[in-house]
């Protein structure tokens, strides 16, 4: 049954890849075939949901290949999710036309790949093996960046690229580091670098070295996570990047980076006064994090690089809710969850409003709510989202981390944090409110075209307000069994 | 022959970072890729002289993969990049050549430090070579930050893989033999990425500066 | 040590690199020849040069002071007195106490120092460019030749010549180790710079505007040229005797026997020999830098030399 659901998951995709790679078939077909196949592999998600609240699969001491438990659920679940939007709205998939024949291949087989990537690297159980799953996405994704050939975006890919790999080379230092630290101390060594392993062994793995382990693993995963002073690349790469794929970068690729973060993290703080240094070092730099991209949503003149720019924003909040102990985990996984709906949706209709405004200027878009009423109503409800405004889940989430914050003790750096997000929420209403409000540009068609490729970001601002208006049993429970699973 | 091991292992080790001072010497891009490839082939000595020390099959292995990926494969895709795209100089990098040596040197003192709860825990014969490697890790970092060409900080980031891989080595004795597999496909799947976006960018700039990548800001 | 025969036999050591330094300078140049399809002067011709020189008369320019007359004595002086030091053939001896590496490195700057006075002293502009180049390079070198001697310091665990050469010969597999050839690297480097070969500096070069040591010393005429000529001479048999004595020192006579000191002249002079052979080839092979390059090489004999010593540090 278990085996049955990983295949459920991970094949759809595999087989939308190879479609795509030996170009078989009409498009049109290809695209209905990936499309159930991915409902399928959301089915497949929730079923893993469902397994994980009973405890986590196989039995936590296996040493098989693929484990997964609670954490990984969630984070598989929001990545089948949002990767079965993206591939299903982007080029090659069922509602996009106007892509060249070459352009549809190279996005569904590489995409297809990227989210394959992602499912592998939060459902295996090995250390190591995680790391060359999060390698492959920067890899497959670099391709895409550039897949509408222009200066902005080959430049774009270029600095993805190689920062991305040179953080990711860190990260593997890290990892190689925390390995010497569990090898030697546990004598054996071949020892598999399996997750239960080493919380197993971490109470006694030197603390020294495997605090610089992690410093070097938070620089590493922390650049794929967009988290400050390595986020130079989140601006140019989303924003120039084609939408589903920034949907996908922006959503889940930081949540899978944030799930290696949050892994490492667990297990660090198992080691004598590991707790202490992580909460330090991952309180600086989610502080640093909100606040750059609080600051400089202020000025921004690109609606797609104010989405990037919140992104950097949300997942130094993450990173801040990690700080803040149990409590401060749950809201951080909450908000994790909550950023990838809210964020995905919003890149997405981004797309739209590129294709039809033809220009990515704030100020070249105007009256989004005259010309395109549906794509702008769920627009707002997106940007109203990831202002952290009820009745959408964000507000939750954020209520929660800031209270964690200060019953945490940490009063100054929430209170930084809260007028940072207070910044961030003027800089993003400010230039919502321009490009929803007012007439339309001229020579821009009015009125609503392909009102069902609406229908999956229909269904994630619904998702939202049902996590906004209460926490559901389901997700409820399955993040307290991520958090109980941090401490064992 | 515990000793030997140990002279052998700090003598490779320092022959690899040698090559990356040489790299930081000159100023041609022919000679940046022969220093790679004289460090990646050093690299894969090492490897194979731990596995005979150390009694690891695998390692001869992964020593043998080393030298057909980076000793052989990736210079010879480099050398037609660079030919094909015409650059053979490195344009006055940011930091003059003096003062680049001299800040290398500082980083390797700088790695020994850093490199200290690991020295005082590692009981191999092979410790001797840790902050060697970790200082590779740092001159790598700079040569990236401190390149003017795209194709330079593309063989600073091989370089910076070829430290993590000696620290793999001399720490550990090599990691087990599935990860090394893919960390190595890895490695060669980055670098055809890389020289595809290489060679877009050489389409759309004309050039492989990296001060004409810089329209995107703020 | 201190006796009558050690006193002589070191006196002795000195006297004998003196007179053979001409000779080796003499090797270089006709090994050099034959490589460029050249037959080149026979090999005792340095020999020829100093008789011929020592005859001529010495014209001082009306702008010299005592600085210029004074100059040559100080140069060879000092660089007799390192003679004296270095271990040439036997080790330890009576003058081992004051055998230091650092007072052998700072006794051949002061020669360094007192020719490149010289050479600004009667004010020609020749002069003052060598001066001002050769100082440069000088101390540039300065810390790279510092801390390869710290290097094989730490090795031994003492900075005296006699101390060191003896732990090499006593441990053979230290010759081996990394501190050690790094060390020999940048020594290698630091020597062609303080003795103005190539790539540094050309010493056959008739531009002026090429030339180091040769500008220095252009206004020297006569013995006082013979002085100066062979005190470079020298200085380069006392590099290449360093190079072959503290890093590959066996053949070093340990005592004052007859034996044991006959197989060290042996040893020595065949050392010499592939040294100056091996030195004469990669001249012929690099070509000269450029003047605002040279600081790169010795930067590069630097972090050697910063190499040498961290790794000397880590595998005491």
């Amino acid at each position: 049954m278990d085996t049955l659901l990983l295949w459920a998951l991970a094949g759809p995709f595999a087989i939308s890849a190879a479609l795509a790679a030996a170009g078989v078939g009409d498009h049109r077909v290809v695209g209905w075939i990936g499309a159930v196949g991915r409902a399928i592999a959301v089915a497949a998600a929730a079923g893993f949901w469902m397994r994980a609240m009973g405890g986590a699969w196989p039995a936590p001491d296996a040493n098989g290949l693929f484990r997964v438990d609670a954490l990984s659920a969630l984070v598989a679940g929001c990545v089948a999710l949002v990767g079965a939007m993206s591939m299903t709205l982007g080029p090659g998939g069922l509602w996009a036309e106007g892509d060249s024949p070459a352009a549809r291949r190279t996005f569904q087989a590489y995409g297809n790949l990227f989210v394959l990537a992602m499912l592998l690297a939060v459902t295996v159980n090995n250390v190591a093996l995680m790391w060359v799953a999060v390698e492959a996405t920067t890899i497959t994704s670099a391709l895409l960046v550039p897949l509408h050939r222009s200066k902005a975006s080959v430049e774009a890919s270029w600095k993805y690229l190689l920062i991305g790999s040179v953080g990711i080379a860190l990260a593997f230092a890290g990892t190689v580091l925390a390995y010497f630290d569990l090898v030697t101390i546990t004598g054996q060594r071949q020892a598999p670098a399996t997750w239960a392993l080493l919380m197993h062994a971490a109470p006694t793995l030197d603390p020294g070295l495997l605090r610089l382990a992690f410093v070097f693993l938070l620089v590493g995963y922390g650049t794929k996570a967009g988290l400050a002073p390595m986020h130079t690349w989140l601006p140019d790469a989303h924003s120039e990047a084609p939408a589903p794929l920034s949907a996908m970068m922006s959503g889940v690729l930081l949540a899978v980076a944030q799930y290696a973060i949050l892994r490492w993290k667990a297990v660090v703080d198992l080691s004598p006064g590991g707790a202490a240094f992580t909460s330090q070092v991952l309180l600086a730099v989610g502080l640093l994090s909100v606040a750059v991209g609080a600051l400089s949503l202020v000025r921004q003149q690109s609606y797609k690089r104010l989405l990037a720019y919140s992104s950097v924003e949300h997942s130094g909040l993450v990173c801040l809710g990690l700080a803040f102990g149990p409590a401060g985990v749950f809201a951080s996984v909450l908000h994790m969850m909550n950023h990838a709906l809210a964020k995905s949706a919003s890149f997405l209709l981004s797309g739209r409003i590129l294709s039809r405004y033809g220009t990515t200027d704030v100020s070249g878009v105007t009256g989004l709510a005259r010309t395109m009423p549906a794509t702008g109503a769920l627009f707002a409800v997106g940007v109203l989202a990831l202002m952290g405004l009820p009745p959408f889940g964000l507000f939750v989430s954020e209520f929660l981390l800031f209270r964690a914050g200060f019953l945490s003790g940490h009063i100054w750096e929430t209170a930084a944090a809260l007028a940072l997000a207070g910044i961030g929420f003027v800089g993003l209403a400010s230039h919502a409110m321009g490009m929803l409000c007012g007439a339309g540009p001229a020579g821009v068609e009015v009125g609503e075209r392909g009102r069902w490729a609406l229908t999956p970001i229909v269904a994630c601002a619904l998702a939202l307000i049902a996590l906004g208006l209460m926490l559901p049993q389901f997700v409820g429970s399955l993040i307290g069994r991520i958090v109980e699973g941090m401490a064992a | 022959m515990d000793k030997l091991f140990s002279e052998v292992a700090v003598l490779g080790a320092s022959g690899v970072l040698l090559c990356a001072i040489l790299l930081v010497w000159r100023h041609h891009i022919d000679g940046y890729i022969t220093a790679f490839k004289w460090q990646s082939n050093v690299l894969a000595a090492l490897t194979a002289a731990v596995a005979y020390f150390g009694d690891d099959r695998d390692l001869y292995w992964v020593a043998a993969l080393m030298v057909a990926v980076k000793g052989v494969a990736i210079p010879r895709l480099l050398t037609r990049l660079a030919a094909r795209v015409g650059q053979h100089r490195e344009s006055s990098p940011l930091v003059s050549t003096a003062a680049s040596l001299v800040i290398c040197g500082l980083l390797i003192l700088l790695a020994y430090t850093a490199a200290r709860p690991l020295q005082a825990m590692a009981a191999a014969p092979t410790h001797g070579g840790i902050p060697l490697a970790i200082g590779l890790m740092f001159v790598s970092l700079f040569v990236i930050v401190s390149s003017k060409k795209a194709i330079s900080q593309v063989i600073g980031f091989l370089m910076l893989e070829n430290a993590i891989a000696l620290l793999a080595v001399l720490a550990t004795y090599g990691v087990p033999l599935v990860v090394e597999l893919g960390v190595f496909l890895d490695a060669l799947m980055g670098f055809l990425v890389m020289q595809i976006v290489l060679y877009d960018i050489h389409d759309t700039f004309n050039t492989l500066d990296v001060d004409a990548l810089s329209r995107l800001k703020h | 040590m201190f006796n009558t025969l050690g006193v002589v036999v070191e006196i002795a050591q000195a006297l004998l690199a003196l007179a053979v330094a001409p000779l080796l300078v003499g090797l270089i140049r006709w090994v050099k020849a034959r490589l460029q399809n050249r037959r080149g002067a026979p090999v005792w011709q340095p020999y020829a040069e100093l008789r011929k020189l020592f005859g001529k008369d010495t014209i001082v320019s009306s702008n010299a002071s005592w600085i210029f007359r004074a100059a040559p004595f100080v140069v060879f002086g000092s660089t007799v007195v390192v003679a004296l030091l270095v271990p040439v053939f036997v080790t330890p001896l009576p003058f081992n106490q004051v055998a230091d590496l650092f007072a052998l490195v700072y006794l051949l700057l002061l020669g360094t120092f007192a020719l490149a006075l010289g050479g600004l002293d009667p004010g020609s502009a020749f002069g003052g460019m060598g001066a001002s180049r050769e100082m440069t390079i000088a101390s540039l070198s300065e810390p790279a030749i510092a801390l390869a001697m710290l290097s094989l310091a730490l090795g031994a665990g003492s900075t005296n010549l006699g101390e060191i050469a003896a732990r090499t010969i006593a441990h053979p597999t230290d010759a081996l180790s990394p501190g050690h050839i790094l060390a020999f690297a940048a020594l290698f480097i630091v020597m062609l710079a303080e003795t103005g070969r190539l790539p540094v500096d050309n010493p056959a070069t008739h531009l002026e505007l090429t030339m180091i040591h040769e500008a220095m010393v252009l206004e020297y005429s006569g013995p006082a040229l013979a002085l100066v000529e062979w005190a470079s001479w020298l200085k380069l048999t006392v590099f290449l005797t360093l190079a072959a004595n503290l890093f590959v020192p066996w053949g070093l006579a340990t005592s004052l026997a007859a034996g044991a000191i006959a197989m060290a002249v042996a040893a020595t002079v065949a050392k010499l020999v592939v040294l100056a052979i091996g030195l004469a080839v990669f001249e012929t092979r690099v070509a000269k830098l450029r003047l605002f390059r040279v600081p790169e090489l010795l930067a590069v004999s630097f972090v050697l030399g910063l190499l040498a010593v961290t790794s000397s540090f880590s595998l005491r």
